[in-house]
Protein backbone atom coordinates (compact mmCIF):
# COMPACT_ATOMS: atom_id res chain seq x y z
CA UNK A 1 0.00 0.00 0.00
CA UNK A 2 1.59 3.22 -1.08
CA UNK A 3 0.27 5.83 0.97
CA UNK A 4 2.49 8.83 0.56
CA UNK A 5 -0.13 11.91 0.05
CA UNK A 6 -2.96 9.75 1.36
CA UNK A 7 -4.79 12.04 3.52
CA UNK A 8 -5.55 11.44 6.98
CA UNK A 9 -8.84 13.09 8.46
CA UNK A 10 -8.50 15.68 10.58
CA UNK A 11 -8.11 14.99 14.18
CA UNK A 12 -6.21 11.05 13.78
CA UNK A 13 -2.67 11.42 14.62
CA UNK A 14 -1.53 7.69 13.40
CA UNK A 15 -3.54 5.67 11.09
CA UNK A 16 -2.23 2.06 11.59
CA UNK A 17 -3.49 -0.55 8.80
CA UNK A 18 -3.09 -3.81 8.32
CA UNK A 19 -0.37 -4.04 10.44
CA UNK A 20 2.03 -7.33 11.17
CA UNK A 21 5.25 -7.77 13.18
CA UNK A 22 6.83 -10.87 13.09
CA UNK A 23 9.95 -12.56 14.74
CA UNK A 24 11.72 -14.64 13.16
CA UNK A 25 9.68 -17.99 14.27
CA UNK A 26 6.19 -16.03 15.21
CA UNK A 27 3.59 -13.27 14.27
CA UNK A 28 4.24 -10.83 17.20
CA UNK A 29 1.12 -8.20 15.74
CA UNK A 30 -1.84 -9.82 13.47
CA UNK A 31 -3.43 -7.34 10.79
CA UNK A 32 -3.91 -4.73 13.47
CA UNK A 33 -6.28 -1.38 12.40
CA UNK A 34 -6.59 1.49 14.14
CA UNK A 35 -6.95 5.07 14.17
CA UNK A 36 -4.78 7.43 16.96
CA UNK A 37 -6.93 10.25 17.57
CA UNK A 38 -5.17 13.87 18.25
CA UNK A 39 -4.43 15.19 21.55
CA UNK A 40 -6.15 12.30 23.46
CA UNK A 41 -5.19 9.45 25.50
CA UNK A 42 -5.63 6.27 23.92
CA UNK A 43 -4.49 3.71 26.54
CA UNK A 44 -3.36 0.06 24.93
CA UNK A 45 -4.45 -2.98 27.40
CA UNK A 46 -4.13 -6.60 27.12
CA UNK A 47 -2.61 -9.40 28.85
CA UNK A 48 1.04 -9.66 29.35
CA UNK A 49 2.72 -10.94 26.00
CA UNK A 50 -0.23 -9.53 23.63
CA UNK A 51 2.02 -7.44 21.66
CA UNK A 52 0.89 -3.90 23.54
CA UNK A 53 4.59 -3.22 23.85
CA UNK A 54 5.28 -4.02 20.28
CA UNK A 55 2.42 -1.92 19.41
CA UNK A 56 4.09 1.11 20.33
CA UNK A 57 7.21 0.57 19.51
CA UNK A 58 6.07 0.11 16.19
CA UNK A 59 4.62 3.25 15.99
CA UNK A 60 7.87 5.17 15.65
CA UNK A 61 10.13 2.58 13.91
CA UNK A 62 11.35 1.60 17.58
CA UNK A 63 11.03 -2.25 16.28
CA UNK A 64 14.21 -1.62 14.22
CA UNK A 65 16.46 -1.43 16.97
CA UNK A 66 15.80 -5.08 17.81
CA UNK A 67 17.11 -7.61 15.75
CA UNK A 68 15.08 -10.16 14.14
CA UNK A 69 11.63 -8.20 13.68
CA UNK A 70 10.23 -7.45 10.49
CA UNK A 71 7.19 -5.17 9.82
CA UNK A 72 4.26 -5.19 7.49
CA UNK A 73 1.70 -2.84 6.73
CA UNK A 74 1.01 1.23 6.88
CA UNK A 75 1.28 3.76 9.75
CA UNK A 76 0.32 6.99 8.21
CA UNK A 77 1.25 10.10 10.21
CA UNK A 78 -0.15 13.17 9.37
CA UNK A 79 -0.67 11.78 5.63
CA UNK A 80 2.98 9.99 5.61
CA UNK A 81 4.19 6.66 5.44
CA UNK A 82 6.54 6.09 8.29
CA UNK A 83 7.20 2.70 6.85
CA UNK A 84 8.63 4.35 3.29
CA UNK A 85 11.99 3.64 2.16
CA UNK A 86 12.51 7.13 2.02
CA UNK A 87 11.92 7.92 5.80
CA UNK A 88 14.75 8.50 8.08
CA UNK A 89 13.95 6.74 11.25
CA UNK A 90 15.60 9.17 13.40
CA UNK A 91 13.31 12.35 12.25
CA UNK A 92 10.06 10.17 13.05
CA UNK A 93 11.17 9.40 16.25
CA UNK A 94 11.88 13.08 17.01
CA UNK A 95 8.35 13.81 16.15
CA UNK A 96 6.87 10.46 18.00
CA UNK A 97 8.83 10.76 21.17
CA UNK A 98 8.72 7.55 23.94
CA UNK A 99 8.61 6.92 27.16
CA UNK A 100 9.89 3.75 28.77
CA UNK A 101 8.71 1.54 31.88
CA UNK A 102 11.74 2.28 33.48
CA UNK A 103 13.09 5.94 33.77
CA UNK A 104 16.28 5.85 31.67
CA UNK A 105 17.80 9.56 32.44
CA UNK A 106 21.27 9.61 31.34
CA UNK A 107 24.15 9.58 33.96
CA UNK A 108 24.66 13.42 33.34
CA UNK A 109 22.73 16.62 35.11
CA UNK A 110 18.76 16.96 35.33
CA UNK A 111 19.21 20.24 32.82
CA UNK A 112 21.85 17.94 30.18
CA UNK A 113 19.00 15.13 30.10
CA UNK A 114 16.77 17.49 28.92
CA UNK A 115 18.52 19.17 26.72
CA UNK A 116 19.78 16.09 25.10
CA UNK A 117 17.16 15.60 22.23
CA UNK A 118 17.80 19.76 21.55
CA UNK A 119 21.56 19.19 21.31
CA UNK A 120 21.38 16.35 18.89
CA UNK A 121 19.40 19.38 16.71
CA UNK A 122 22.12 22.40 17.45
CA UNK A 123 19.33 24.65 18.69
CA UNK A 124 21.39 27.43 20.40
CA UNK A 125 22.03 27.79 24.24
CA UNK A 126 18.90 30.60 24.85
CA UNK A 127 16.86 28.42 23.32
CA UNK A 128 17.26 25.19 24.93
CA UNK A 129 17.33 26.77 28.24
CA UNK A 130 13.81 28.20 27.10
CA UNK A 131 13.04 24.68 26.33
CA UNK A 132 14.08 23.02 29.59
CA UNK A 133 12.50 24.96 31.41
CA UNK A 134 9.32 24.76 29.63
CA UNK A 135 9.51 21.16 29.10
CA UNK A 136 9.70 20.27 33.05
CA UNK A 137 6.55 22.39 33.56
CA UNK A 138 4.99 20.54 31.44
CA UNK A 139 5.68 17.31 32.67
CA UNK A 140 4.78 18.72 36.39
CA UNK A 141 8.57 17.91 37.33
CA UNK A 142 9.63 21.83 37.18
CA UNK A 143 8.92 23.13 41.15
CA UNK A 144 10.91 19.79 42.28
CA UNK A 145 13.69 20.21 40.31
CA UNK A 146 14.21 24.24 39.82
CA UNK A 147 17.17 24.32 42.61
CA UNK A 148 19.16 20.82 41.05
CA UNK A 149 19.13 21.64 37.40
CA UNK A 150 22.80 20.70 37.71
CA UNK A 151 22.90 17.81 40.07
CA UNK A 152 22.90 14.17 38.26
CA UNK A 153 18.98 13.10 37.70
CA UNK A 154 20.48 9.69 38.75
CA UNK A 155 20.57 11.39 42.09
CA UNK A 156 16.49 11.92 42.17
CA UNK A 157 13.95 9.87 43.08
CA UNK A 158 12.60 7.22 40.69
CA UNK A 159 9.13 9.36 40.22
CA UNK A 160 11.00 12.34 39.56
CA UNK A 161 13.22 10.51 36.95
CA UNK A 162 10.49 9.47 35.07
CA UNK A 163 9.07 12.75 34.80
CA UNK A 164 12.80 14.25 33.89
CA UNK A 165 12.27 11.40 30.97
CA UNK A 166 8.62 12.97 30.03
CA UNK A 167 10.42 16.59 29.91
CA UNK A 168 13.37 15.11 27.52
CA UNK A 169 10.81 13.72 25.53
CA UNK A 170 8.54 16.64 25.18
CA UNK A 171 11.91 19.05 24.89
CA UNK A 172 11.66 17.86 20.90
CA UNK A 173 8.39 18.72 20.73
CA UNK A 174 6.77 15.99 19.31
CA UNK A 175 3.33 15.44 18.13
CA UNK A 176 2.66 12.10 19.76
CA UNK A 177 3.92 10.64 23.06
CA UNK A 178 4.41 6.30 22.97
CA UNK A 179 4.96 5.81 26.56
CA UNK A 180 5.43 1.81 27.77
CA UNK A 181 4.35 1.38 30.90
CA UNK A 182 5.46 4.96 32.63
CA UNK A 183 4.53 3.95 35.83
CA UNK A 184 4.85 0.57 36.00
CA UNK A 185 7.55 1.42 38.70
CA UNK A 186 6.75 4.19 40.19
CA UNK A 187 4.57 4.92 43.59
CA UNK A 188 1.10 5.70 43.99
CA UNK A 189 2.15 9.17 44.83
CA UNK A 190 4.19 9.62 41.56
CA UNK A 191 1.81 7.72 39.21
CA UNK A 192 -0.96 10.46 40.45
CA UNK A 193 1.55 12.87 39.35
CA UNK A 194 2.18 11.26 36.09
CA UNK A 195 -1.22 10.58 35.37
CA UNK A 196 -2.21 14.67 35.65
CA UNK A 197 1.13 15.21 33.84
CA UNK A 198 -0.89 13.21 30.94
CA UNK A 199 -4.69 14.86 30.96
CA UNK A 200 -2.49 18.02 30.45
CA UNK A 201 -0.46 16.79 27.67
CA UNK A 202 -3.51 15.44 25.87
CA UNK A 203 -4.50 18.54 25.61
CA UNK A 204 -1.70 19.42 23.32
CA UNK A 205 -0.58 16.43 21.94
CA UNK A 206 -1.56 12.75 21.04
CA UNK A 207 -0.53 9.83 24.07
CA UNK A 208 -0.37 6.61 23.13
CA UNK A 209 0.09 4.56 26.60
CA UNK A 210 0.62 0.80 27.39
CA UNK A 211 -0.40 -0.29 30.73
CA UNK A 212 -0.92 -2.89 32.97
CA UNK A 213 -3.63 -1.84 35.02
CA UNK A 214 -6.99 -1.61 34.16
CA UNK A 215 -7.65 0.54 36.65
CA UNK A 216 -5.33 3.32 34.70
CA UNK A 217 -6.94 3.04 31.53
CA UNK A 218 -9.99 3.64 33.15
CA UNK A 219 -8.78 6.80 34.75
CA UNK A 220 -6.18 7.95 32.79
CA UNK A 221 -7.37 7.51 28.93
CA UNK A 222 -10.14 8.19 27.14
CA UNK A 223 -9.41 5.93 24.13
CA UNK A 224 -8.81 2.52 24.71
CA UNK A 225 -7.99 -0.24 22.89
CA UNK A 226 -7.81 -4.22 23.93
CA UNK A 227 -5.02 -6.51 22.25
CA UNK A 228 -5.09 -10.39 22.73
CA UNK A 229 -2.56 -12.58 21.38
CA UNK A 230 -1.37 -9.97 18.92
CA UNK A 231 -4.81 -8.84 17.74
CA UNK A 232 -6.58 -5.95 17.91
CA UNK A 233 -9.79 -7.48 19.93
CA UNK A 234 -11.47 -3.94 20.44
CA UNK A 235 -11.30 -0.06 20.81
CA UNK A 236 -13.17 2.67 21.03
CA UNK A 237 -14.01 5.44 23.80
CA UNK A 238 -12.48 4.10 27.28
CA UNK A 239 -16.17 4.67 28.81
CA UNK A 240 -17.74 2.57 26.13
CA UNK A 241 -15.72 -0.16 26.32
CA UNK A 242 -15.25 -0.51 29.50
CA UNK A 243 -19.11 -0.08 30.18
CA UNK A 244 -20.51 -1.79 26.81
CA UNK A 245 -18.22 -3.58 25.22
CA UNK A 246 -18.91 -5.29 22.00
CA UNK A 247 -16.36 -8.59 22.52
CA UNK A 248 -17.10 -11.10 24.99
CA UNK A 249 -13.00 -11.43 25.41
CA UNK A 250 -12.80 -7.58 26.11
CA UNK A 251 -15.36 -8.04 28.70
CA UNK A 252 -14.18 -10.85 30.58
CA UNK A 253 -10.40 -9.00 30.30
CA UNK A 254 -11.83 -5.39 31.82
CA UNK A 255 -14.25 -7.37 34.17
CA UNK A 256 -10.62 -9.22 35.50
CA UNK A 257 -12.35 -12.39 34.97
CA UNK A 258 -8.91 -13.46 33.62
CA UNK A 259 -5.40 -11.48 32.51
CA UNK B 1 15.83 -36.89 75.98
CA UNK B 2 12.53 -36.71 77.19
CA UNK B 3 9.67 -34.53 76.13
CA UNK B 4 10.09 -30.40 75.48
CA UNK B 5 8.89 -27.33 77.98
CA UNK B 6 5.72 -27.18 75.04
CA UNK B 7 5.01 -30.62 76.61
CA UNK B 8 4.73 -31.79 72.49
CA UNK B 9 5.66 -35.16 74.20
CA UNK B 10 8.85 -35.07 70.94
CA UNK B 11 12.59 -35.30 71.48
CA UNK B 12 14.61 -32.02 72.10
CA UNK B 13 15.81 -31.02 68.67
CA UNK B 14 19.07 -31.45 67.78
CA UNK B 15 20.78 -28.30 68.05
CA UNK B 16 24.33 -28.95 69.99
CA UNK B 17 27.54 -29.81 68.12
CA UNK B 18 27.33 -33.29 70.87
CA UNK B 19 23.85 -34.27 69.39
CA UNK B 20 25.17 -34.42 66.06
CA UNK B 21 28.04 -37.20 64.99
CA UNK B 22 29.88 -38.33 61.51
CA UNK B 23 30.58 -35.95 58.30
CA UNK B 24 27.78 -33.58 59.76
CA UNK B 25 29.35 -32.75 62.41
CA UNK B 26 33.03 -32.74 60.94
CA UNK B 27 31.55 -30.10 58.36
CA UNK B 28 29.88 -28.13 61.27
CA UNK B 29 33.37 -27.96 62.83
CA UNK B 30 35.10 -27.03 59.26
CA UNK B 31 32.84 -24.58 58.56
CA UNK B 32 33.93 -22.86 61.73
CA UNK B 33 37.67 -22.68 60.82
CA UNK B 34 36.86 -21.16 57.58
CA UNK B 35 36.26 -17.34 58.77
CA UNK B 36 40.08 -18.23 60.00
CA UNK B 37 41.74 -19.76 57.07
CA UNK B 38 40.38 -17.24 54.40
CA UNK B 39 42.32 -14.12 55.98
CA UNK B 40 45.43 -17.23 56.59
CA UNK B 41 45.31 -17.34 52.99
CA UNK B 42 45.19 -13.25 52.33
CA UNK B 43 48.66 -13.28 54.64
CA UNK B 44 50.67 -15.88 52.76
CA UNK B 45 49.68 -13.75 49.42
CA UNK B 46 50.69 -10.85 50.71
CA UNK B 47 53.48 -11.66 52.77
CA UNK B 48 55.82 -11.96 49.58
CA UNK B 49 54.45 -8.75 48.01
CA UNK B 50 55.44 -6.95 51.29
CA UNK B 51 58.65 -8.73 51.82
CA UNK B 52 60.06 -7.58 48.49
CA UNK B 53 58.77 -4.13 48.60
CA UNK B 54 60.55 -3.90 51.54
CA UNK B 55 63.77 -6.07 50.41
CA UNK B 56 64.08 -3.23 47.27
CA UNK B 57 63.43 -0.40 49.67
CA UNK B 58 66.12 -1.61 51.82
CA UNK B 59 68.98 -1.85 49.10
CA UNK B 60 67.68 1.21 47.38
CA UNK B 61 66.57 3.97 49.77
CA UNK B 62 69.95 4.64 51.49
CA UNK B 63 71.55 5.65 48.15
CA UNK B 64 69.07 7.01 46.54
CA UNK B 65 69.63 10.76 45.97
CA UNK B 66 68.20 13.67 43.49
CA UNK B 67 71.45 12.23 41.51
CA UNK B 68 69.95 8.70 41.11
CA UNK B 69 67.53 10.32 38.73
CA UNK B 70 69.17 12.96 37.23
CA UNK B 71 72.65 11.50 36.19
CA UNK B 72 73.43 9.10 33.31
CA UNK B 73 75.40 5.95 34.27
CA UNK B 74 78.81 5.95 33.39
CA UNK B 75 81.06 2.69 33.78
CA UNK B 76 80.23 1.48 37.45
CA UNK B 77 78.13 5.13 38.56
CA UNK B 78 76.10 7.73 37.56
CA UNK B 79 72.57 7.51 38.21
CA UNK B 80 69.00 6.27 36.15
CA UNK B 81 68.51 9.33 33.69
CA UNK B 82 68.97 7.43 30.20
CA UNK B 83 67.03 5.04 31.87
CA UNK B 84 64.05 6.83 33.16
CA UNK B 85 64.28 9.00 29.76
CA UNK B 86 64.36 5.63 27.52
CA UNK B 87 60.99 3.69 29.72
CA UNK B 88 59.05 6.71 29.47
CA UNK B 89 59.43 7.85 25.84
CA UNK B 90 58.59 3.49 25.49
CA UNK B 91 55.58 4.06 27.33
CA UNK B 92 54.71 7.09 25.73
CA UNK B 93 54.46 5.52 22.16
CA UNK B 94 53.08 1.46 23.69
CA UNK B 95 50.19 3.71 25.38
CA UNK B 96 49.73 6.04 22.07
CA UNK B 97 49.57 2.70 20.15
CA UNK B 98 47.39 0.43 22.64
CA UNK B 99 44.97 3.25 22.99
CA UNK B 100 44.45 4.34 19.72
CA UNK B 101 43.87 0.85 17.97
CA UNK B 102 42.96 -0.89 21.48
CA UNK B 103 39.83 1.52 21.76
CA UNK B 104 38.66 1.87 18.06
CA UNK B 105 38.80 -2.40 18.05
CA UNK B 106 36.82 -2.20 21.42
CA UNK B 107 34.45 0.09 19.40
CA UNK B 108 33.93 -1.71 16.91
CA UNK B 109 33.27 -4.91 18.25
CA UNK B 110 31.11 -3.57 20.96
CA UNK B 111 28.82 -1.92 19.03
CA UNK B 112 29.53 -2.37 15.12
CA UNK B 113 30.77 -6.03 14.63
CA UNK B 114 28.33 -8.24 13.46
CA UNK B 115 28.17 -11.06 16.37
CA UNK B 116 30.53 -13.92 14.70
CA UNK B 117 33.14 -11.12 14.24
CA UNK B 118 32.58 -9.85 17.60
CA UNK B 119 33.27 -13.25 18.88
CA UNK B 120 36.06 -13.80 17.14
CA UNK B 121 37.30 -10.45 18.27
CA UNK B 122 37.05 -11.03 21.69
CA UNK B 123 38.90 -14.93 21.17
CA UNK B 124 41.87 -12.94 19.44
CA UNK B 125 42.19 -10.49 22.00
CA UNK B 126 42.37 -12.77 24.74
CA UNK B 127 44.84 -15.04 23.00
CA UNK B 128 47.03 -11.91 22.44
CA UNK B 129 47.00 -11.09 26.14
CA UNK B 130 48.10 -14.73 26.77
CA UNK B 131 50.92 -14.58 24.30
CA UNK B 132 54.03 -15.02 26.19
CA UNK B 133 55.77 -11.40 26.18
CA UNK B 134 58.67 -13.27 25.04
CA UNK B 135 57.67 -14.04 21.87
CA UNK B 136 56.24 -10.84 21.41
CA UNK B 137 59.74 -9.67 21.91
CA UNK B 138 61.12 -12.16 19.15
CA UNK B 139 58.73 -11.28 17.17
CA UNK B 140 59.10 -7.51 17.13
CA UNK B 141 62.79 -8.75 16.91
CA UNK B 142 62.16 -10.40 13.40
CA UNK B 143 59.78 -7.78 12.37
CA UNK B 144 60.77 -4.75 13.22
CA UNK B 145 64.70 -4.83 13.85
CA UNK B 146 65.88 -7.37 11.15
CA UNK B 147 63.19 -7.39 8.09
CA UNK B 148 62.66 -3.56 7.98
CA UNK B 149 67.00 -3.19 8.49
CA UNK B 150 66.40 -0.49 11.27
CA UNK B 151 68.80 -2.46 13.81
CA UNK B 152 67.47 -1.77 17.64
CA UNK B 153 65.16 1.13 17.89
CA UNK B 154 63.24 2.83 20.69
CA UNK B 155 60.73 3.28 18.19
CA UNK B 156 60.38 -1.00 17.45
CA UNK B 157 60.71 -1.25 21.12
CA UNK B 158 57.47 1.04 21.71
CA UNK B 159 55.46 -1.26 18.94
CA UNK B 160 56.01 -4.00 20.47
CA UNK B 161 55.38 -2.67 23.76
CA UNK B 162 52.39 -1.42 22.32
CA UNK B 163 51.48 -4.56 20.52
CA UNK B 164 51.65 -5.88 24.14
CA UNK B 165 49.70 -3.24 25.82
CA UNK B 166 46.75 -3.09 23.04
CA UNK B 167 44.56 -6.24 24.56
CA UNK B 168 44.17 -5.01 27.62
CA UNK B 169 42.88 -1.60 26.21
CA UNK B 170 41.00 -3.28 24.05
CA UNK B 171 39.10 -5.86 26.35
CA UNK B 172 38.36 -2.99 28.52
CA UNK B 173 37.07 -0.45 26.56
CA UNK B 174 34.19 -3.43 25.04
CA UNK B 175 33.42 -4.83 28.26
CA UNK B 176 32.87 -1.39 29.21
CA UNK B 177 30.34 -0.68 26.36
CA UNK B 178 28.89 -3.63 26.45
CA UNK B 179 28.12 -3.16 30.09
CA UNK B 180 26.34 -0.22 29.54
CA UNK B 181 22.52 -0.62 29.86
CA UNK B 182 20.74 -1.34 26.78
CA UNK B 183 18.35 1.29 28.35
CA UNK B 184 20.70 3.79 27.66
CA UNK B 185 20.54 3.20 23.76
CA UNK B 186 16.91 2.39 23.75
CA UNK B 187 16.29 5.81 25.30
CA UNK B 188 18.64 7.73 22.98
CA UNK B 189 17.44 6.12 20.01
CA UNK B 190 14.15 7.22 21.25
CA UNK B 191 15.29 10.44 20.97
CA UNK B 192 16.14 10.51 17.89
CA UNK B 193 19.75 10.16 18.33
CA UNK B 194 21.55 8.44 16.04
CA UNK B 195 24.03 5.77 16.83
CA UNK B 196 26.99 7.45 16.68
CA UNK B 197 25.54 9.96 18.70
CA UNK B 198 24.03 7.59 21.29
CA UNK B 199 27.80 6.26 21.11
CA UNK B 200 29.59 9.79 21.93
CA UNK B 201 27.47 11.52 24.08
CA UNK B 202 25.88 8.49 26.16
CA UNK B 203 27.80 5.22 25.84
CA UNK B 204 31.00 6.50 26.27
CA UNK B 205 31.23 8.75 29.12
CA UNK B 206 29.35 6.03 30.92
CA UNK B 207 31.81 3.96 29.28
CA UNK B 208 35.43 6.27 29.68
CA UNK B 209 36.21 5.41 33.65
CA UNK B 210 36.52 2.04 32.94
CA UNK B 211 38.29 2.54 29.45
CA UNK B 212 41.04 5.41 31.76
CA UNK B 213 41.46 1.90 34.16
CA UNK B 214 42.12 -0.31 31.51
CA UNK B 215 45.14 1.75 30.22
CA UNK B 216 46.17 2.56 33.44
CA UNK B 217 46.35 -0.89 33.70
CA UNK B 218 47.97 -1.33 30.17
CA UNK B 219 50.86 0.81 31.07
CA UNK B 220 51.31 -0.58 34.60
CA UNK B 221 51.96 -4.31 33.29
CA UNK B 222 53.89 -2.01 30.19
CA UNK B 223 56.20 -0.29 32.43
CA UNK B 224 57.18 -3.89 34.14
CA UNK B 225 57.81 -5.68 31.11
CA UNK B 226 61.15 -6.22 29.72
CA UNK B 227 60.58 -9.17 27.36
CA UNK B 228 59.33 -6.82 24.69
CA UNK B 229 61.76 -4.28 24.58
CA UNK B 230 65.11 -6.65 25.15
CA UNK B 231 65.13 -7.23 21.77
CA UNK B 232 63.66 -4.75 20.30
CA UNK B 233 65.29 -1.44 21.87
CA UNK B 234 68.65 -2.75 22.14
CA UNK B 235 70.40 -1.00 25.17
CA UNK B 236 71.97 2.15 25.22
CA UNK B 237 74.09 3.52 27.99
CA UNK B 238 73.75 7.44 26.88
CA UNK B 239 70.12 9.61 26.61
CA UNK B 240 68.73 8.83 23.87
CA UNK B 241 68.25 12.04 21.07
CA UNK B 242 66.04 10.39 18.72
CA UNK B 243 63.77 7.52 18.07
CA UNK B 244 65.72 5.67 15.21
CA UNK B 245 68.47 4.76 18.86
CA UNK B 246 68.81 1.85 20.61
CA UNK B 247 67.83 2.99 24.24
CA UNK B 248 67.83 1.90 27.78
CA UNK B 249 64.82 1.34 30.35
CA UNK B 250 64.21 0.48 33.65
CA UNK B 251 63.37 -3.05 33.42
CA UNK B 252 66.46 -3.51 31.90
CA UNK B 253 68.45 -1.96 34.00
CA UNK B 254 67.12 -4.81 36.88
CA UNK B 255 67.87 -7.64 34.17
CA UNK B 256 71.54 -6.35 33.10
CA UNK B 257 72.47 -5.00 36.24
CA UNK B 258 71.53 -8.10 38.22
CA UNK B 259 73.40 -10.42 37.21
CA UNK B 260 76.37 -8.87 35.89
CA UNK B 261 80.06 -10.09 37.13
CA UNK B 262 80.89 -7.57 39.68
CA UNK B 263 77.56 -7.62 40.67
CA UNK B 264 78.41 -6.00 44.42
CA UNK B 265 78.58 -2.44 44.54
CA UNK B 266 77.39 0.45 42.14
CA UNK B 267 75.74 -1.20 39.26
CA UNK B 268 73.65 -3.79 41.83
CA UNK B 269 72.67 -0.55 43.53
CA UNK B 270 71.33 0.47 40.61
CA UNK B 271 69.11 -1.92 39.53
CA UNK B 272 67.71 -1.96 43.06
CA UNK B 273 66.71 1.79 42.50
CA UNK B 274 65.13 1.03 39.00
CA UNK B 275 63.22 -1.88 40.44
CA UNK B 276 62.43 0.91 43.18
CA UNK B 277 61.67 3.60 41.03
CA UNK B 278 59.39 0.91 38.94
CA UNK B 279 57.90 -0.19 42.38
CA UNK B 280 56.39 3.79 43.15
CA UNK B 281 55.17 4.54 39.38
CA UNK B 282 53.18 1.30 39.57
CA UNK B 283 51.64 1.87 42.51
CA UNK B 284 50.88 5.48 41.54
CA UNK B 285 49.23 4.37 38.26
CA UNK B 286 47.62 2.24 40.87
CA UNK B 287 46.46 4.53 43.18
CA UNK B 288 45.27 7.14 40.33
CA UNK B 289 43.03 3.98 38.96
CA UNK B 290 41.60 3.51 41.86
CA UNK B 291 40.64 7.62 42.70
CA UNK B 292 39.00 7.95 39.34
CA UNK B 293 37.25 4.53 39.69
CA UNK B 294 36.03 5.66 43.14
CA UNK B 295 35.05 9.43 41.36
CA UNK B 296 32.72 7.95 38.76
CA UNK B 297 31.61 4.87 40.40
CA UNK B 298 29.65 8.11 42.62
CA UNK B 299 28.71 9.31 39.32
CA UNK B 300 27.02 6.74 37.73
CA UNK B 301 25.62 5.32 40.98
CA UNK B 302 21.71 4.01 39.93
CA UNK B 303 22.81 3.16 36.71
CA UNK B 304 23.79 -0.40 36.91
CA UNK B 305 21.03 -1.93 39.17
Amino acid sequence: MSAEGVPTPNGVALRVRHLYVRARDRTILTDISIDIPDKEVTAVIGPSGCGKTTFIRSLNRMTETTQGLTVQGSVLYRGQEIYSPSVAPVLVRQRIGMVFQRPTVFPISVYENVAFGLRLEHQPEDRIEQEVQHSLVRAGVWEEVKNDLDRPALSLSGGQQQRICIARALAVRPRILLMDEPTASLDPVSTQRVEATLEELSQEISIVMVTHSIAQAARASTRTAYLYQGRLIEEGSTEELFERPKQKLTEEYVTGRFG
Amino acid sequence: MTAGAEGLGEEAPALTYASVSGRTRRRLIFDRFIPWLLPLAFVVVLFPLFDMIFWVAQKAVPTFTLATLTETQVGFGGGLYSMILGTLVLIAIGTAIATGIGMAAGFYTAEYAPRPVATFGRLAGNILAGVPAIVLGYFGYYLLVLYTNWGFTTLAGGIVLGIFMTPYVYRTTDLALTSVPPTQREAALAMGARPRQYLLRIAFPIALPTVLTGIFFAMALGLGEAAPIVYTAGWSSTPITGLMQPTSFLTGAIWLFYDLPPSEGTLLTLAFQAAFLLILIVLGLNVIVQLLSDRFRRRLQGLFE
